[in-house]
């Protein structure tokens, strides 16, 4: 039986093999394969997102038969910003890559995009890095982020919790760096926008793993506020989560609720069952029941025997994003500007987090979703889409007020105000008074 | 409120006390500073993961990372810091190219994936006296590490391998002229060591979770002990240990956004006014 | 001045590594000056530690400390304070020995393992307020975009052979200071110091006073690394300053031979910084090789590997 099945797959493998030249013929051809260049940590704390970013790449080679047209070069960032842009430098300088594909933190997303300032050949694509200025305060007209920024997909969410959820008080509590702190004012805008009352933040340094005084703090603080909100990702929101079941927090809190991390993969893996009914909102749920994320699932699991999560599919994203603006030019590479213009005309429709364009800083604009953690058929735990917003871009609600938002000053660890009324006469200084009178003659958005 | 706070610190002291007694005692002993005790710590806890995993057993993980880990502990010490017995420096070099070797394969091996352990059955849940949560896996803890040094406490003060112990500690050249084996005695020293880093691991590996780079932080920790305690002191094993368990939880809760600098401060303030530590002998280290 | 063969061709090959190095934007990549302007700012925060471990025996593990202070002080002068950039490069240098001066107060109290573990307090507490005092340094992120100004650029239009020779520059005269103090009496006292401080304070030296002074200049080489550090990468983060960014100064100064705070020093930083830029594109576990290759070095050459060229010397003397 075992050597049927190996036949058989062998012969399918033979065949796909076929039929992937006989398609590749009539595709044009480089004729050197182009460099792309890949940054992220090997080592650290998120050595794991760094291996599955390069997962979604290799996929989506694989999937679109180009491993042959493109050369991979892959460089540790050891998680420091010099590295990572040392490394920038040495697959510009040394292997005069056409792309790099950057790292998967916001602090050395941020470092590589004051390098990408002054080094104009190469078209850079974050890897998973989420900090909106990237995009935006900081724009370079030759980066695209076929990602995501860590406030775009927080804006709803705040204005769900708010609307639909209906808390008014919320305690937050999240790492302290850039990322989460960008996640939290996408959050606070959505949420003292539309009924929210209040938001106290406790910020743990990156990489704490002790929760047991954070669990007493909240134990006694539950009387004042109606919700804990987890803004981090990977390993802490396991530890988190274990010192949360200890303390039995799920009988003081009704709901725990989280940033975009909270809900993927790599913790939904390890976390108990008690995490069913946790809810996030990012720009991917694993549980979307869409035809080209199942697809994309199986693929994947069948390439590498493990769980893709949202970097992977960034990475895989990512990927696709260049082979089109590629195939748009031919795959001749001499004209950076024409690549730059076919990536940012493209509109992925295909994509397992559902369709995405670019906007005119060069940010997908793509649907964000509200997510629940439940327990799959297979009896796995997955995020499955309670909510869509569709085509929100990095802006969010701010979309026609663009230079209102871009001069707010940067994301930080107290910015903007946590109570309503401050918020609110905060917000006046950027929108003018009437927009926030109108904003609360109709109780939000 | 407070009591809760001093609980978490007794159990974060707890674990650390674990680590600490085994590199505080190599440390002593061997005079090498042992860089690697983190990467024992987490291939422990990794190996402690894949045994639980794969049987369900929580106890057996526990013995077969003390036996694995013992056993890796005890190949470095006979293959390689033998080699090097005598200078200090070489061998601590030698731990710490170790280190970085160990962090990475755990990587190759384990994947950069962030694991728990499960909680065994008898430890989950929560002892609740009037407002005040205990979680039992935190009793448990600390119930270990006082078992574990009580233990240490009874070799130490009532059998002969304790006596040369605690002589090996002041002046281990004169031990050795007195005909003992001092070889056989540090390669044990260093097994024991590295199994109780691995049982913390596990200890670890449950209470939190276990993640590549973590070797890193959890040795700074124990380092810390280690330094505040005085090294080769026991007492300041158990002292240091509590000292940073509190500092840290309570710094956690009342300034979590300054509760790293909270715990370097005071250890940098003991060692300007006492560089032996608070139990440590001076000139027992420095030759 | 010259003695005798051997200094004579030593000299030799000294200029003709000088001219070596002044051609270099000349002849290569823009690659290769990068590597080059690495190994020089990299080479002076290794040159930093083995000064102390060579002359006095003592391990600093706060080699990067001075870095850091100095690095963020430029940061803070010239993004938050508008000061001008040498304003902000004089205050920064300053800062730092100040704080190394504290420092080197408490350093004199210990020696051997406990000033190793000293040092690694400091260190950590450093990294810790860089990393957690936000307001100010801005986190993980850390300072970015420090720009220095235009006028500097007089070598070439690039601006990367600009930065290769100002930092050659400052490279070269921090070598020769430490070439200078090394064969100087000061540094034959250093070193009695080292050898026995009981001897040494019998014959009347104000031995702490030798201590600190050595420890201020191997913080001022740290610190003006840190300029170059700066002015080269344009930003300042906490990563300089973790456990495992002085352990790269140990590795690379263990290395080349910490018993030489010149040569071994920058064989060593060379060894070790195109390992981490070179291997990591071809294996992704290259830090198994990088641990490997100390293992050997440290098993069979504990004195690093300039001892191959001493032992072969002596080997032929015996001849």
């Amino acid at each position: 039986m075992k050597k049927l099945v190996a036949i058989l797959m062998t012969v399918t493998m033979f065949l796909s093999a076929m039929t992937g030249l006989a398609m590749a013929e009539d595709k044009a051809h480089p004729e050197t394969p182009v460099v792309v260049g890949v940054t992220c940590p090997y080592s650290g704390f998120v050595a794991n997102l760094g291996e599955n970013l390069v997962r979604g790449i290799q996929l989506a080679l694989e999937v679109e038969g180009r491993t042959e047209d493109v050369k991979l070069i892959i460089e540790d960032t050891e998680l420091t910003s010099e590295l990572a842009v040392t490394k920038c430098e040495s697959l510009l300088k040394k292997d005069n890559a056409t792309f790099i594909i950057g790292s998967v933190t916001g602090f050395e997303g941020d470092a590589q995009a004051a390098w990408l300032k002054d080094n104009p050949d190469v078209i850079f694509m974050p890897g998973y890095s989420a900090t909106e200025d990237m995009t935006m305060r900081d724009f370079s007209p030759n980066m695209i982020r076929a990602g995501w920024t860590a406030n775009q997909v927080m804006f709803d969410w705040g204005a769900y919790v708010a609307k639909e959820i209906g808390y008014k008080k919320i305690i937050s509590v999240g790492a302290d760096y850039s990322y989460p702190w960008g996640q939290a004012a996408g959050f606070a805008h959505g949420f003292l926008s539309n009924g929210g009352e209040k938001i106290e933040y406790i910020w743990y340094p990156e990489g704490n793993t002790d929760f047991n005084s954070i669990m007493t703090t909240l134990l006694s603080r539950s009387s004042e506020y109606d919700a804990v909100f987890l803004n981090d990702g990977g390993a802490t929101v396991v530890a988190f989560w274990k010192a949360w079941e200890q303390y039995g927090l799920n009988n003081v809190y009704p709901q725990l609720i989280g940033g975009t991390n909270v809900g993927d993969t790599n913790v939904l893996t390890e976390v108990s069952d008690g995490y069913v009914g946790v809810m996030s909102a990012g720009f991917y749920a694993d549980g979307d029941p869409s035809e080209a994320n199942q697809t994309f699932r199986q693929k994947y699991i069948e390439m590498f025997d493990a769980q893709p999560d949202a970097v992977s599919v960034q990475g895989y994203d990512t990927m696709r994003c260049i082979i089109k603006g590629l195939d748009a030019v031919d795959w001749k590479v001499d004209d950076q500007q024409a690549i730059i213009d076919a990536i940012l005309a493209l509109k992925i429709t295909d994509s397992p987090r559902g369709s995405f364009y670019f906007d005119e800083y060069h940010n997908a604009v793509q649907n964000v979703y509200i997510k629940e953690t439940q327990i799959g058929a297979d009896g796995e735990m997955v995020s499955n889409i309670i909510k869509t917003f569709e085509n929100v871009t990095q802006f969010g609600p701010y979309n026609d007020l663009k230079e209102g938002y871009m001069s707010m000053p940067r994301n930080a660890r107290d910015y903007p105000p946590t109570e309503r009324d401050a918020f609110m006469e905060d917000l006046a200084k950027y929108f003018g008074q009437e927009y926030v009178d109108k904003l609360i003659e109709n109780g939000g958005w | 409120m407070y009591l809760m706070v001093i609980l978490n610190g007794l159990t974060m002291a707890g674990y650390l006390f674990i680590m600490a007694i085994g590199l505080n005692l190599s440390f002593g002993l061997m005079r090498i500073c042992n860089m690697n005790h983190g990467t024992f710590y987490l291939l422990g806890g990794f190996i402690g993961w894949s045994v639980v995993k794969a049987t369900g057993n929580w106890w057996l993980g526990l013995v077969v990372v003390a036996a694995a880990v013992g056993l890796i502990a005890f190949l470095e010490e006979f293959l390689l810091l033998r080699r090097a017995r005598g200078k200090t420096t070489v061998e601590t070099l030698i731990t710490l190219s170790l280190s970085i070797i160990g962090t990475d394969l755990i990587i190759a091996i384990w994947t950069g994936k962030t694991r728990q352990i499960d909680i065994p059955d008898f430890a989950k849940g929560i002892y609740r006296v009037g407002n005040y949560f205990f979680p039992k896996f935190n009793v448990l803890i600390i119930l270990f590490a006082v078992a574990i040094g009580f233990i240490f406490w009874l070799i130490y003060q009532k059998t002969k391998i304790g006596m040369i112990l605690r002589a090996g500690v002041d002046n281990f050249e004169i031990v050795a002229t007195c005909g003992i084996n001092i070889k056989r005695l540090f390669t044990a020293v260093f097994t024991v060591s590295g199994a109780l880093a691995g049982i913390a691991g596990v200890f670890g590996g449950t209470y939190q979770m276990l993640v590549s780079g973590q070797d890193g932080t959890v040795m700074i920790y124990t380092l810390l002990v280690v330094i505040i305690g005085g090294i080769g002191s026991f007492g300041g094993a158990i002292v240091g240990s509590i000292v940073i368990g509190l500092i840290y939880t309570v710094g956690t809760m009342l300034a979590p956004q300054f509760s790293y600098f909270f715990l370097f401060a005071p250890v940098a303030l003991v060692l300007a006014f006492r560089p032996q530590g608070l139990f440590g002998k001076v000139g027992r280290i420095d030759d | 001045m010259i003695k005798s063969k051997t200094d004579k061709f030593r000299l030799s090959g000294l200029l003709a590594l000088l001219l070596f190095l002044i051609a270099v934007p000349m002849l290569s990549s823009s690659f290769l000056i990068t590597m080059m302007i690495r190994y020089m700012y990299y080479g002076l925060l290794t040159i930093s530690f083995a000064f102390l471990a060579s002359q006095l025996g003592l391990f600093s593990l706060m080699v990067p400390v001075s870095l850091t202070i100095c690095g963020y002080i430029i940061g803070l002068g010239v993004l938050r304070w508008n000061m001008s950039i040498w304003l902000a490069i004089l205050l920064g240098i300053l800062g730092s020995q100040l704080f190394a001066a504290l420092c080197g107060v408490m350093v004199n109290k210990s020696k051997g393992i406990s000033f190793l573990m000293l040092t690694l307090v400091i260190s950590q507490l450093v990294w810790a307020l860089s990393l957690q005092w936000t307001t100010v340094t801005n986190g993980t992120t850390g300072l970015l975009d420090i720009r220095f100004p235009e006028y500097i650029n007089i070598f070439s239009a690039q601006p990367n052979v600009n930065q290769y020779y100002w930092t050659f520059i400052v490279f070269v005269l921090c070598v020769a200071l430490v070439f200078l103090l090394t064969r100087s009496s000061y540094g034959l006292r250093l070193r009695g110091v080292r050898d026995s401080e009981s001897r040494m304070m019998a014959l009347g030296y104000h031995t702490s006073t030798l201590k600190w002074t050595a420890f201020m200049i191997a913080n001022l080489i740290s610190a003006i690394a840190g300029v170059l550090y700066v002015y080269n990468n344009g930003m300042i983060t906490p990563d300089v300053m973790t456990l495992s960014s002085t352990n790269k100064s140990l590795i690379s100064s263990i290395l080349g031979g910490a018993g030489t705070p010149l040569l071994g020093s920058m064989i060593g930083t060379v060894i070790y910084r195109t390992f981490d830029v070179m291997l990591s594109g071809l294996t992704r576990r290259y830090l198994t090789l990088v641990g490997l290759l100390f293992l050997t070095v440290v098993m069979i050459l504990p004195d690093g590997i300039t001892s191959v060229a001493k032992r072969f010397r002596r080997g032929k003397r015996h001849e």
